[in-house]
């Protein structure tokens, strides 16, 4: 077990210094991000200038959950992770793995686990130098119980994040360019976890069904239980169940798609 | 180089473009749904808002429709035409290739700007146009020959400030050496362009329309059907699709004169 965490640790650590050379690019992106945070902005400003609610919620609260989806973006997110994974199958960097004891997913994961700390870091800095702008958007009054629930909800998200990259990357076994793929599924995982409107602001029916689907835990979850669109602790349990059974669900998928993958792998080269 | 002769080079990278994208149809199919899925996600979040509300800044929905609608269309140009080449251009800084582009007889900006033509892209703004069309239709009107040909002229502008903006971000690349992310750069700025510019309030407007005109790129176009003709604004927006295209080549030939071969 010791020597485990030991070769891990070491990953952990490679994904930290991998992590910094691209602190400026996440800087950079962070930078965009305000854009996006700004275009949010007028735009429901604009539509709630004739009303003081929409779906229940003011416009604080409603700004609220879009800063705190891009704060959470930047701790969880698979950036590229799923193109990372498809160029080492392409070039055959993957082959060193198969005559390693170490097992691929865990050390990925790893490696976004570190990647995510760096980027969570870079992203406190423009987030507390904006903050007199956005301040008023934190969410408030927090009660505790959310807190509590955030921290296991937030890691599963990240979870199933990585998982979905991971299996869409080792497409790259069966196709050659992957990318159509990665983007199509960013569409759809864009819209249902929320980044475009907050979920439940759609249909009835639509949101209910939405809460079956792995893209409402990618994102919009913690981000509902930390500003308030998950109402009570029952729901947040209930909740995270679903949570916990699509993150073993995509990871039992992860597993086959690798191994089914390998099949057809041929690594060539000395 | 004459201009015909520079006609003419594009012209063979669009028939070098569609043999590939022959040898290639499934990436072409893929690539379409991609862009239609995209394309819906923006009329959902439309769809949703008109849930709640009536009008967005004195925009009612069709009206909205028409402005995403324009926005989509000079979106879809541009990464049918020039978005591959223009984000190529920081790998190939970078690597040394561009060598390739400096030793053709033609300016290098267009070169590696024509270098290709993504078929999927030209095939949505097909797409892009339905939209508008179901808009105007929507907002119940029957725009004159001369309306639509305005309307054209400025979204053709409109493409200008999306190439400029875009050669100005990836000549950027000539000063710093490796420049991931600017692809979510261009769609973060441009997302500006669906809002209605009464939207914005007075920092916002700023901006996205005297120091970054992403906003009147689309909402100039879209008044066009929307409030009649408009010569100040036709005016504005050539003005500015000029005054940023000079810029921009401007600054990427400043950048030039930084870049080392990576050849031996």
């Amino acid at each position: 077990m010791t020597a485990l965490f030991d070769k891990y640790r070491h990953v952990f650590a490679m994904g930290l210094q991998s992590g910094l050379v691209y602190r400026w690019n996440f800087l950079l992106r962070v930078l965009f991000s305000l854009l996006h945070l700004a275009a949010l902005y007028a735009l429901w400003s604009a539509t709630y200038a004739e009303r003081d609610t929409i779906g229940g919620y003011s416009f604080q609260q409603t700004m609220s959950y879009f800063l705190c989806l891009v704060i959470a973006n930047y701790l969880i997110s698979a950036f590229n992770e799923d193109y990372q994974i498809g160029e080492e199958i392409r070039g055959g960097t993957i082959n060193q793995f198969l005559t390693k004891p170490i097992d691929y997913y865990t050390y990925r994961l790893t490696i976004f686990f570190a990647n995510r700390l760096v980027t969570g870091v870079v992203v406190a800095i423009p987030i507390l130098v904006c903050l007199p702008l956005v301040g008023e958007f934190l969410p408030r009054d927090v009660e505790p119980w959310r807190w509590v629930v955030l921290l296991p909800s937030i890691l599963l998200s990240a979870i199933i994040q990585f998982s979905v990259a991971y299996c869409f990357g080792l497409l790259a076994f069966w196709f050659l360019e992957i990318q159509g793929f990665v983007i199509l599924s960013l569409a759809v995982e864009t819209l249902l976890s929320g980044q475009v409107f907050p979920l439940d602001l759609m249909p009835e029916f639509l949101f209910r069904l939405s809460q079956w689907l792995p893209f409402y835990y990618q994102a919009y979850f913690p981000v509902a239980i930390v500003t308030g669109r998950v109402p009570d602790p029952a729901a947040a349990q209930h909740g995270m169940m679903i949570q916990l059974l699509w993150v073993l669900l995509l990871m039992g998928l992860g597993r086959v798609l690798w191994h089914r993958g390998l099949r057809r792998h041929t690594a060539v080269g000395g | 180089m004459t201009l015909a002769a520079y006609l003419r080079i594009w012209l063979a990278s669009i028939r070098y473009s569609v043999v590939r994208t022959m040898m290639f149809r499934f990436d072409f199919f893929l690539w379409v749904i991609v862009d239609v899925a995209w394309m819906s996600v923006n009329l959902l979040l439309l769809e949703v808002l008109f849930n709640h509300t009536d009008s967005i800044a004195g925009w009612t929905k069709p009206e909205m429709m028409l402005l995403f609608g324009t926005s989509m269309l000079i979106m879809r140009m541009f990464i049918g035409l020039f978005f591959t080449n223009l984000f190529s251009v920081d790998r190939a800084v970078r690597e040394g290739t561009f060598d390739f582009y400096l030793a053709q007889p033609g300016n290098p900006l267009f070169m590696i700007s024509t270098r290709k033509v993504d078929l999927d892209g030209v095939f949505n703004t097909g797409l892009a146009a339905g939209i508008v069309i179901y808009a105007v239709r929507q907002m119940g009107l029957a725009p004159s020959a001369g309306t639509i040909a305005l309307y054209a002229f400025m979204v053709l502008c409109g493409l200008v400030i999306h190439y400029a903006t875009v050669v100005m971000l990836v000549s950027l690349s000539f000063w710093i050496v490796r420049m991931q992310g600017l692809e979510g750069g261009y769609f973060s700025i441009f997302d500006l362009s669906r809002l209605p510019r009464r939207a914005l309030g007075r920092v916002l407007d700023v901006v996205f329309v005297y120091i970054i005109p992403a906003t009147i790129v689309s909402n100039f176009p879209a008044e066009v059907f929307r409030s009649g003709i408009n010569p100040t604004q036709t005016v504005w927006l050539a003005l500015v699709a000029g005054a940023w295209l000079a810029a921009a080549a401007t600054l990427f030939h400043l950048g030039l004169r930084r870049y080392s071969s990576a050849s031996s």
